[in-house]
């Protein structure tokens, strides 16, 4: 890719993709866009190591991650408190899940608002579901690394992650049911 | 219904979240971020945080901060191992001496001017007063007509 020339292009080439990175962490739209606007600011401060760095579109990923973690832990800190009593009697063991098979899911549903529930469904999730899940289907992240950023155990993100898998599966095949094409 | 492992329930979701498309950033992003980075160049070096700071400024605060934290190391290291203060004071007296002139050669203008004025006849320094407050009068009306006139009728 060319260097960018100035930082409106180099805003235009990156804005998506952080705000996407925030938007899915966040789950709201409104707060998101400040986190990338923080993201932006930090990147000016930066921008002469930036602009020919082929490395730019990862560093501004990092930045977006760890804001929008840090914005979730310092206005609701309560959530893993609350996630740690609510999963402790489930953590370790795994079991077979009562859903249908994938195939079935979306069959009669047109990509684009398969799209449109599935953001739906991720924003619909709880904080301590959702950052984890987006971590390591969006992020890459493996289960260690999610552990220390987000502070709680190594076992809890694992739980954390099946049932927010668990959670999404449910309020897809919800959203389904009620849909018209959906009872085809 | 067939029911899935947490395996592929992994497999399943994970597909289906990679393939969402990224989400549009909104329209008004990029004028807030122009609007918060020209606002953070408005401010001046002296209210934001060190590293913003001049590399000059930074360098000579330095050099002060080290020096005054130095002398006062040295000044009680110093007094407590029991060095004669008064040949010290002496001392630094002479190496300051370039301080003593100035304030002589201030002191010798301002003398000077005091003097010329005091040699000016009272009648002289009333109509001077007098002469410059009828101009500043003279001009302030005069400024006060023309924006009347010629601004606030437009």
């Amino acid at each position: 890719m060319t260097p960018p020339l100035d930082f409106t292009t180099f805003m235009h080439n990156y804005q998506d993709m952080v705000y996407s990175t925030a938007v899915r962490l966040i789950g709201n739209e409104t707060q998101a866009e400040d986190i990338s606007q923080e993201v932006f600011i930090k990147a000016h401060e930066h921008f002469e190591n930036l602009r020919s760095s082929p490395s730019a579109g990862g560093w501004l990923k990092t930045v977006a991650t760890n804001l929008s973690i840090n914005h979730i832990q310092r206005y609701k800190k309560r959530w893993s408190f609350f996630s740690d009593l609510v999963h402790r009697d489930n953590e370790g063991g795994e079991k077979e899940v009562e859903f249908a098979a994938p195939d079935t899911f979306f069959s009669a549903v047109d990509s684009s608002e398969r799209r449109e529930w599935l953001e739906r469904a991720l924003e619909k999730l709880p904080e301590h579901q959702r950052v984890p899940l987006v971590l390591y289907h969006f992020e890459d992240l493996p289960y260690e690394d999610i552990a220390r950023k987000t502070r709680v155990s190594l076992s809890k993100v694992k739980t954390d992650i099946l049932r927010g898998r668990e959670a999404l599966a449910k309020i897809l095949v919800r959203s389904g049911s009620t849909h018209e094409q959906f009872e085809n | 219904m067939t029911p899935m492992t947490p395996e592929e329930l992994e497999k399943f979701i994970h597909r289906e979240l990679r393939g969402l498309p990224v989400r549009r950033a909104p329209r008004s992003l990029e004028s807030r971020v122009r609007a918060a980075l020209e606002h953070q160049a408005m401010i001046p070096w002296y209210h934001k945080s060190w590293s913003y700071w001049p590399a000059a400024i930074r360098a000579t605060f330095l050099a002060l901060a080290t020096g005054i934290s130095g002398a006062f190391v040295t000044g009680f290291y110093l007094m407590f191992n029991g060095v004669d203060t008064s040949a010290l004071a002496a001392q630094a007296g002479a190496r300051l001496s370039f301080v003593t002139r100035l304030y002589h050669a201030v002191a010798w203008v301002v003398d000077l001017g005091a003097n010329q004025i005091s040699a000016i006849p009272a009648l002289w320094l009333y109509g001077g007063a007098a002469l410059i407050a009828a101009l500043y009068a003279t001009f302030f009306g005069l400024s006060a007509a023309a924006y009347r006139t010629l601004y606030r009728n437009n």
